[in-house]
């Protein structure tokens, strides 16, 4: 396994309490596999992906259990410096907002070479070669003379290529592309995750996709991870997610996107809002929101149970997922 | 500042510079491109695309950048040039002073004391006979010297010691914060007058070094800010997440982006700094006889205003247009630098 995260557990120590933000995550990536990470805004996505990187705020952020191991070794236990060597040659992170992801006084040559300068000792001449390189890569058209343009001179989903170049700029093991099409129009959208999923299939790499966009997921995931709470509710192959969640709550995500063939119906909506991290619900995080929570989810933290009677692997942490998957 | 009428000089000379202005004309090549059936191993034969119609040929807007953008403003700001031109007058008569005075600014005859104006000495003399226009000419060099060299010592410590709490926050901005409150409190001209009153030497340095003491807090705390405002934008989270040590983001992405308000302030206090030289001057602890100074005149002619005004009002005169130039060049500096003005 490339990356294998277990048991994470973070937590922010704010002035007004503690925030837990990952209580426990478990999830793996293969080396060429892609894992879609689905979760609403502050499940843990990204504060997981953070952690994995190396680039949480520490404080206020603190790692308070489990561990990361990437390529067998346990980033946790390693020592800054040789983070900082990781980051970049063997795992590397795209951005959502790829405008506010680019430093607006450096040209996109000179922050594509970086990398190389950074990581590879290069001259800055041979930098720029590469940076063009690079550039071709992901298709930007007339990268020779736009190699010494600034970041606002390129339009929303070219930024998010150049993000994309840099990010393979060295070819790493690992990528984390948190939300990356996001702040993109549909359009857009298609043919950034298309660019992403062939370059990701070429180079054989891990891909983690943090998103809450199941739209995106369906083409581009081998495997989804569903986030809630800081947990991870459910994770299956993502055809058999979209065929039968085995979680009410994923079933309430796949409910709540709009569909052609339900028009003119009122569009389907999980009742009630996130909860607090400052105080998560006893028992399943998800019981006051969940149709079909009984009072053992009032009381019992559901594990992540091994969903049988598919002939893929898959995890649901309900008491109720047989209840869920057949209902 | 006056308002300055829009003149659409090159082509795209359209203000805004992190907007999204610049990117329209590339926008339309984007479809172009991608639709184009990909192989990534032929895009390394560029170019192919460039061919296509309406993709951009050799471009014929400049870069912009933020400092491209802010020169472009003050090239056409008249109090820009004016007070440029000031400065650039005060520089070249403090380097070469005899260019304009061709007499020594010791050279006294008390005969002439408090004398008016006479042919070869248009501002008359001092009280002690002194030629006043000379005086005034040679006493540019220390105003001059005193506040370039005060301002870079201040901006240096300053930025730097700003620029690390910021970076690094924790117990190391705790006890910067404290240190610039202390030196916030103490009174610039009581601290003048007991710090330089122990001080024999009569070079200008002791007045530098004070200035730099009481003036690094000040700068220190706007680079402090300048940087942790600098360092929550994404690109910063970005360069590490590629990998980049702290010292090449502290250099390479948040310095360039901290250090406009730096540049500003840094800009105005020079002509503060002149004043506060000419100030402790007069009050006989900063530079003293037979130094040459605006202060210094200032000072010894001020008993005898009501006979001979000139002795005066010519160093003052001096001393006002200088700070003006400066505190004008950092005005427009500022608002040059500042995208939402546009």
């Amino acid at each position: 396994m490339l990356l294998e995260v277990r048991d994470l557990q973070v937590e922010f120590r704010t002035r007004d309490g503690v925030v837990k933000a990952v209580n426990g995550v478990s999830y793996g990536v293969d080396a060429g596999e892609t894992l879609a990470v689905l979760g609403e805004s502050g499940s843990g996505k990204s504060v997981t992906a953070q952690a994995v990187m190396g680039i949480l705020d520490m404080p206020p952020g603190r790692i308070t259990g489990g561990e990361i191991l990437f390529q067998g070794r346990d980033l946790l236990k390693l020592r800054e410096d040789e983070r900082r060597r990781l980051r970049g040659a063997e795992m590397a992170m795209i951005f959502q907002d790829a405008l506010s992801s680019l430093n607006p006084v450096l040209t996109v040559g000179d922050q594509l070479g970086e990398m190389f300068v950074v990581h590879r000792g290069m001259s800055r001449k041979d930098a720029r070669a590469k940076a063009v390189e690079l550039m071709d890569r992901v298709r930007i058209p007339a990268a020779k003379e736009r190699v010494k343009q600034y970041p606002h001179q390129f339009s929303g989903g070219m930024r998010q290529r150049i993000m994309i170049a840099m990010a393979l700029a060295l070819e790493p093991a690992l990528i984390i592309a948190d939300e990356p099409t996001t702040a993109l129009d549909v359009t857009v959208q298609a043919q950034v995750m298309d660019l992403l999923a062939e370059l990701r299939r070429e180079y054989r790499m891990g891909l983690v996709l943090i998103t809450h966009d199941l739209g995106v997921v369906a083409d581009v995931a081998d495997r989804i991870a569903v986030m809630y709470a800081g947990r991870i509710v459910e994770s299956a192959p993502v055809h058999d997610i979209y065929k039968a969640p085995a979680h009410p709550y994923t079933k309430g995500l796949l409910e709540s996107i709009p569909r052609l063939d339900h028009k003119g119906r009122e569009l389907y909506a999980i009742k009630g809002l996130p909860p607090n991290l400052m105080n998560i619900p006893r028992g399943c995080a998800f019981h006051p929101r969940c149709p079909l929570a009984q009072d053992l989810c009032r009381t019992d933290v559901p594990p992540l149970y091994e969903v049988t009677g598919t002939d893929t692997t898959r995890h649901s942490a309900c008491h109720f997922w047989r209840e869920c998957l057949h209902g | 500042m006056p308002e300055q009428p829009f003149q659409p000089e090159g082509a795209g000379a359209v203000a805004g510079s992190g907007g999204t202005g610049g990117a329209m004309p590339w926008a339309t090549s984007e479809a172009e491109t991608l639709e184009s059936p990909l192989s990534p191993r032929t895009a390394t034969l560029k170019p192919s695309a460039p061919e296509d119609p309406g993709a951009p040929s050799a471009s014929p807007e400049r870069p912009r950048s933020l400092w491209s953008d802010a020169w472009r403003d003050l090239r056409r700001n008249p109090v820009f040039i004016l007070s440029t031109l000031i400065i650039v007058f005060l520089v070249v008569i403090s380097l070469w002073p005899s260019t304009i005075a061709s007499g020594s600014p010791l050279k006294c005859d008390l005969a002439k004391a408090q004398q008016g104006s006479a042919p070869g000495h248009p501002f008359g003399y001092d009280g002690q006979g002194c030629d006043v226009y000379t005086r005034t000419v040679y006493g540019a060099r220390t105003s001059v010297a005193v506040g370039v060299c005060a301002t870079l010592g201040v901006a240096v410590l300053g930025s730097v010691l700003g620029a690390l709490a910021g970076f690094f926050g924790g117990l190391w901005d705790s006890l910067l914060s404290r240190v610039t409150d202390v030196f916030f409190a103490i009174p610039v001209i009581l601290g003048g007058l007991v710090l330089l009153s122990v001080v024999t030497s009569n070079s200008i340095w002791p007045v530098i070094g004070f200035i730099v003491l009481l003036g690094w807090p000040q700068i220190s705390r706007i680079a402090r800010g300048a940087v942790i405002t600098a360092q929550q934008n994404d690109y910063v989270q970005a360069a590490r997440a590629l990998g980049a040590s702290n010292s090449r983001i502290l250099l390479r992405h948040i310095a360039p982006n901290a250090v406009a308000p730096v540049i500003v302030v840094a800009t105005i206090a020079l002509g503060t700094y002149i004043a506060l030289e000419a100030t402790l001057s007069y009050l006989g602890v900063g530079l003293k006889p037979p130094s040459v100074s605006w202060g210094i005149d200032i000072s010894a002619a001020s008993p005898y205003i009501r006979n001979a005004p000139h002795a005066l009002l010519w160093p003052s005169g001096a001393l006002a247009v200088t700070v003006l130039a400066f505190i004008m060049l950092g005005d427009a500096v500022r608002d040059a630098l500042d995208p939402k003005l546009r």
